[in-house]
């Protein structure tokens, strides 16, 4: 139950409840909130988590139920009139302008700022040195990783002088040290007495930081613990899903063979001010899974665009099933043989308006259309067994994209490129964001491929890199530092530090 | 009780079936009060341009004659939207189909056996059109030039060059000085049926109507262009290749234009001459959005507003108002269907009056 202290809770909700359609996303959710404490709101996806955060934050407003903020009964219309009452909130999806300087998001409200010293500056760049939040006040945010954006999300909020800071999965974005230091600044937000509420998905990241554990099923509250009173993951994962769930995967070995993809001096990308990724040089072999890993930002996201022919590249060879091409070559490159699942599932891997059957055929146009024709019934077909094979849930395969949760959306694009029979698949940060479920399921999926394929993941995941790779490569600035691995790499010590960009060896 | 507006969480089911009517009812209400303050009763107007429009088969018959050209310039400004480009040029486009019709009629058909002459002056006409497309196409996917502008500007050059056309070189030399070329022949004259002015560019504006509805949605470059238009980003990541779907989709636009600009021309004027471009490109906008850019509904909305056009000269000649109301209504039914698209956003909520006082604000610390 519910943590009693003798001061009254800063928050507290009572009967919230929230409809969307025929969709009851909130019911009846009582929960207090008191100040100076974490707490992590746990659940699968679609159990609630955001909208209750949303209707908090004044994004939604609920149906029913009452908010007390400090004992008073308040409703927001709008995230203004909750962060004036000191609620603030990060998205997911970042609420940022990107052509705009950090510091002008920070003070959207004031307009353009000119000059560069001006005292709202500095006063930004001390409370960003405060927290560990570094960010350049002058640089434009549409050049800052996601990372980086996430900090100016929270400047904003600390800047307007929030006492109650909402994160929307606010690691799913990050590297395992960027994780560290935002506990961190977690950590620093509880000294001061405010409240900091995180949903999350990642167990260990709530053991780590969080104060009080919630958890929503099906947009109800199930439980509320204590996290000292918590034993295991397991303990929580049965709590969030309620059944047994499998954490540790289960990787039958399978033989390595030939490499299918080398890499051989890419620079790039081409045309920009500075190289992004300079003399870049591995192998991927079938049968394997290869993993680059790197604080975000550190050329990853750059590479990979390059890599799945989306960006030119400067320089190097990439030979690719035996056959060589120049850094201009594979950009123009035809025909299949490579797959990639995109990191933006929901902006660039799939299509919100169109069906599912549509979406399938987004990169397969060549299996379900002639020269002239789409062959919508072959589609729906290979939809249809796409839907049952991957579990696919939410509206069937004449829905529409939009529908679809998170978890069911990337299975979509997995089963999909899965489906093309690639040589070669690329996967970019694969399980962002989605449940202990679709994450396993995802994984699984990634280990089959090898029998098939050699996989080449890109990921900000420690666990995730640890669980699945056979090598795993380490990006820093746009190089890589060095290739460990799987089994050397339960030194996890090793790989931070070289994220960190030390421990190269001799 | 107390009634409120809240912003609907989830989109209406099917939004697009009541939107068309209530923009339509809005758009007779403030026709309505226009009438009134011209001292006009509305009653009387809306009667006389019923009549006009639908009073006899004849007067159908032109409502039928106006709606050609708009289903045309309609289906070129829906195909480009579709992929979220915006064909201001369809005017431009119009007077070039007329053009190359024009000149293939007085200069080309003479010298070619009977049986060509009308698919030339089509291809002709189309193909006026699809140059004139081409070059905001080109600019825009080679160039990053808004095609907005550029295709609006390219309408004034492609008029004031029409204009050099028929007062200067191709000038009718029989025609006492009146400004305009010399008729082209009857074997470049599109045909005409039941006696009417209605001719053989209604069945080619309904051909081309469902060919692009068919190919937006039946085929591979259909789907393409639908991805696009919804997605860039997605596009790139499947591979299509955008720029070139830009230059085809402006050229297709600018070609569908082009046939009115020809039609006009070859089924109307039976020559260049002042009054060819008279904004049925520009209507064209107001009808594919009226359309909800589907290709299929283009034809029924042109219908409409060449009722209003046809009705609209009605109140001049019966009540002397101004002929212009007929556009007045047309901008009011485009501001109608824009009013109840933002409305069908939000809902109508009861709540009991108690609920009500706990307003943001005032509860707060």
């Amino acid at each position: 139950m519910a943590m009693t202290t003798l001061s009254s809770p800063v928050l507290a909700l009572t009967d919230i409840t929230k409809r969307f359609g025929d969709v009851r996303a909130n019911q009846r959710v009582t929960w207090t909130l008191d100040a100076g404490r974490i707490y992590a709101l746990l659940g699968e996806n679609g159990a609630g988590k955001s909208t209750l955060m949303s209707i908090l934050a004044g994004r939604y407003q609920p149906d029913g139920g009452e908010i007390h903020l400090r004992g008073s009964p308040v409703r927001f219309l709008s995230p203004a009139q909750a962060l004036a009452s000191g609620i603030g909130m990060v998205y997911q999806r970042f609420m940022l302008v990107e052509p705009l300087t950090v510091a002008e998001n920070i003070l959207l409200r004031r307009g353009p700022i000119r000059g560069k010293r001006t005292r709202d500056i500095r006063q930004i760049r001390e409370l960003a040195e405060r927290y560990g939040l570094l960010v350049n006040p002058l640089a434009p945010v549409r050049t800052l990783t996601m990372g980086e954006r996430q900090r100016v999300e929270i400047l904003k909020l600390l800047y307007r002088q929030a006492e109650i800071l909402i994160f929307d999965e606010p690691t799913a974005v990050l590297t395992h040290a960027e994780i560290d230091s935002l506990f961190d600044v977690f950590r620093q937000l509880k000294e001061e007495g405010k409240t900091v509420v995180f949903i999350t998905h990642k167990l260990e990241e709530v053991m780590a930081v969080a104060d009080e554990i919630a958890v929503m099923r099906r947009g109800r509250m199930v439980s509320r613990v204590a996290a000292a009173q918590v034993r295991s993951h397991h303990d929580l994962a049965r709590m969030m899903v309620g059944r047994e769930v499998i954490l540790s995967v289960q990787k039958p070995p399978v033989a390595i063979g030939e490499a299918v993809l080398t890499a051989m001096g890419l620079s790039g990308p081409a045309g920009a001010d500075r190289l992004k990724f300079q003399d870049v040089d591995f192998e991927v072999r079938r049968g394997e899974i290869f993993t680059i890993t790197g604080v975000a930002g550190n050329g990853q996201e750059q590479l990979v665009a390059a890599l799945a022919g989306l960006a030119p590249m400067a320089a190097g060879t990439v030979s690719f099933r035996n056959r060589a091409y120049t850094a201009a070559r594979w950009r123009r490159r035809t025909g299949d043989g490579l797959a990639y699942i995109p990191e933006d599932r929901d902006r660039t891997g799939s299509i919100d308006a169109f069906t599912l059957v549509e979406n399938f055929m987004l990169t397969r146009l060549d299996a379900f259309g002639g020269a002239l024709w789409v062959r919508r019934r072959r589609a729906a077909r290979a939809t249809a067994a796409a839907v049952r094979d991957f579990s696919i849930q939410g509206g069937g395969i004449r829905g529409l994209a939009a529908h679809l949760s998170g978890g069911n959306r990337q299975k979509l694009i997995l089963a999909r490129e899965l489906s093309r029979r690639p040589d070669l698949l690329i996967a970019e940060q694969p399980t962002q964001g989605l449940d202990v479920r679709a994450t396993e399921e995802v994984w699984q999926a990634l280990l089959r491929q090898r029998a098939s394929a050699a996989v080449l993941l890109v990921t900000g995941d420690l666990k995730e890199a640890l669980t699945l790779s056979d090598r795993i490569a380490v990006m820093f600035r746009g190089r890589i530092l060095d290739i460990v691995s799987a089994r050397e790499a339960a030194d996890i010590d090793r790989i931070k530090l070289l994220m960190a960009g030390l421990g190269k060896r001799e | 009780m107390i009634w409120r507006i809240e912003k609907r969480t989830a989109a209406l089911a099917r939004p697009h079936a009541w939107l068309f009517p209530v923009s339509l009812a809005f758009a007779v209400a403030a026709g309505a009060c226009i009438f009134s303050a011209l001292g006009v009763s509305p009653l009387a107007a809306y009667g006389t341009m019923a009549r006009g429009a639908f009073g006899s088969f004849y007067h159908f018959s032109e409502v039928v004659v106006r709606a050609i050209p708009l289903m045309l310039t309609g289906l070129a400004v829906a195909v480009a939207a579709t992929m979220l480009l915006w064909n201001i040029g369809c005017e431009g486009q119009l007077v070039w189909g007329g053009i190359f019709a024009a000149g293939t009629g007085l200069y080309l058909i003479p010298h070619l056996p009977p049986f060509l002459a009308i698919p030339a002056v089509i291809a002709a006409g189309a193909a006026g059109g699809l140059l004139w497309g081409l070059i905001p196409g080109l600019l825009r996917a080679y160039l990053a030039v808004n095609e907005i502008l550029s295709s609006l500007l390219l309408n004034y050059i492609a008029i004031i060059f029409m204009e050099h056309l028929y007062f200067g070189p191709w000038r009718n030399p029989e025609g006492f000085g009146f400004p305009g070329t010399a008729q082209i022949g009857e074997a470049a004259r599109i045909p005409h049926w039941f006696g009417t002015r209605i001719h053989l560019g209604l069945v080619l504006a309904l051909v081309m109507a469902a060919l692009v509805f068919a190919a937006l949605r039946y085929t591979r470059w259909g789907y393409q262009v639908r991805a696009i238009g919804l997605n860039p980003q997605a596009a790139r990541y499947a591979g299509f290749r955008i720029r070139g779907q830009i230059v085809f989709i402006m050229g297709l636009s600018g070609a569908l234009a082009g046939l009115a600009g020809m039609a006009e021309v070859s089924g109307i004027h039976f020559r260049l001459q002042q009054g060819l471009a008279v904004g049925y490109g520009y209507d064209g906008i107001i009808v594919a959005w009226l359309a909800r850019l589907n290709p299929l509904a283009v034809p029924l909305v042109a219908l409409l507003l060449g009722a209003l056009i046809v009705g609209g000269e009605q109140l001049q000649s019966v009540l002397h108002l101004p002929a212009s109301i007929s556009m007045v209504l047309e901008a009011v039914l485009l501001f109608g269907l824009l009013l109840s698209e933002s409305l069908a956003r939000y809902r109508l909520v009861r709540r009991a009056a108690g609920e009500e006082t706990s307003a943001a604000g005032k509860g707060l610390p």
